[in-house]
C-alpha cells in the first residue's frame, strides 16, 4: 500500500524495513521523545511487527524524493468507536521541523477520516515535548479530559478540527 | 524592499526568542523556538506582507534570514 500525495509518498512498512525502523527508534535522538525508551532488540521489533502488521495499525514509512526520512501510523483502531491512535518521527535531521510532518498529517488524516471512515484521532504526547504539543494543537487536536497530572497525555482531534486546520496547511504548502 | 523591516516580521512570528537575537545573519533554523510550525509561519508571513509565495525547498534551502530576504525579493 502507497499513499503519494502533497508532495511526499507513505510506503506501508514491510518486513524488509523493519530493521531500519529499529535503527531509527533507537537512536537517543528519537527514543527521548517516546514513552518505551530502552533499547529495542530485533526480536522485539519482529514481535511488534507481528502485532502490528494488521488492519488495525497502519504504519508507514514517509519518502520524499525517493528518501527514507521518517515513520507515521494510525495504530489500536478500534472500528467499533471509530478510533484510532496518530503519531509521527522524523528521523532525517535535514527534514526535520519541516513542512515535511504537515504533508504527512494531510494525507494520514484523509486515510483516517475519508478511507478508514474514522471519527476521532487519538495522540500521546509527552508533556515536556512542546514542539509536539504546538504541532498537534496545530493540528486541531485538544488535550482529554484529566491529563493534567500525567506525562504522557492524551489529545484528541476531530474530522471537523482536522479539516479546519488541513485547510490552513494545504493553503500555505500549495 | 527593506531587510530591517523582513527582520521584524520574521521576528514577531516568535513568542519566546529575544529580538536581539534576530539579525540579517542570524540562522533562523538553531533558534530554540524554530519547529515546523515556525517554517509554516514564515511562509504564512511572506505571503500575507510580500504576496510571494515561500517554498518548503526555500526554507530548507536557506540557512540565515538574509538569504531568505533575498529569496522574497528576488520574487517580487
Amino acid at each position: 500500500m502507497e499513499i503519494t500525495n502533497y508532495g511526499i509518498t507513505l510506503r506501508r512498512l514491510t518486513r524488509d524495513k523493519i530493521e531500519l525502523v529499529r535503527s531509527w527508534r533507537n537512536d537517543p535522538k528519537i527514543q527521548r521523545f517516546m514513552e518505551y525508551r530502552d533499547y529495542i532488540t530485533p526480536e522485539m521489533q519482529e514481535k511488534w511487527f507481528d502485532r502490528i502488521n494488521n488492519d488495525n495499525n497502519y504504519y508507514f514509512i514517509i519518502v520524499f524524493r525517493g528518501k527514507e526520512i521518517g515513520l507515521t501510523n494510525i495504530k489500536d483502531i478500534d472500528y467499533e468507536n471509530g478510533t484510532g491512535e496518530a503519531g509521527l518521527f522524523i528521523y532525517d535531521d535535514g527534514y526535520l521541523n519541516s513542512d515535511i510532518s504537515f504533508r504527512s498529517a494531510l494525507c494520514m488524516g484523509e486515510l483516517f477520516y475519508y478511507d478508514l471512515k474514522l471519527k476521532t484521532s487519538l495522540a500521546h504526547v509527552c508533556r515536556d515535548n512542546k514542539r509536539a504539543i504546538q504541532y498537534n494543537k496545530f493540528l486541531g487536536y485538544q488535550i482529554a479530559d484529566n491529563q493534567g497530572n500525567k506525562y504522557n497525555q492524551l489529545y484528541f482531534q476531530t474530522k471537523e478540527a482536522f479539516e479546519k486546520s488541513a485547510a490552513k496547511i494545504k493553503h500555505l504548502i500549495r | 524592499m527593506d531587510i530591517n523591516e523582513f527582520i521584524d516580521k520574521f521576528a514577531e512570528i516568535f513568542d519566546d526568542t529575544d529580538r536581539n537575537e534576530f539579525q540579517a545573519n542570524t540562522k533562523f533554523k538553531e533558534l530554540d523556538e524554530w519547529s515546523s510550525i515556525m517554517a509554516l509561519n514564515v511562509i504564512a508571513m511572506v505571503d500575507d506582507e510580500y504576496d510571494v509565495l515561500l517554498k518548503g525547498d526555500d526554507i530548507r534551502g536557506t540557512e540565515t534570514i538574509s538569504q531568505l530576504f533575498d529569496i522574497v525579493k528576488s520574487r517580487k
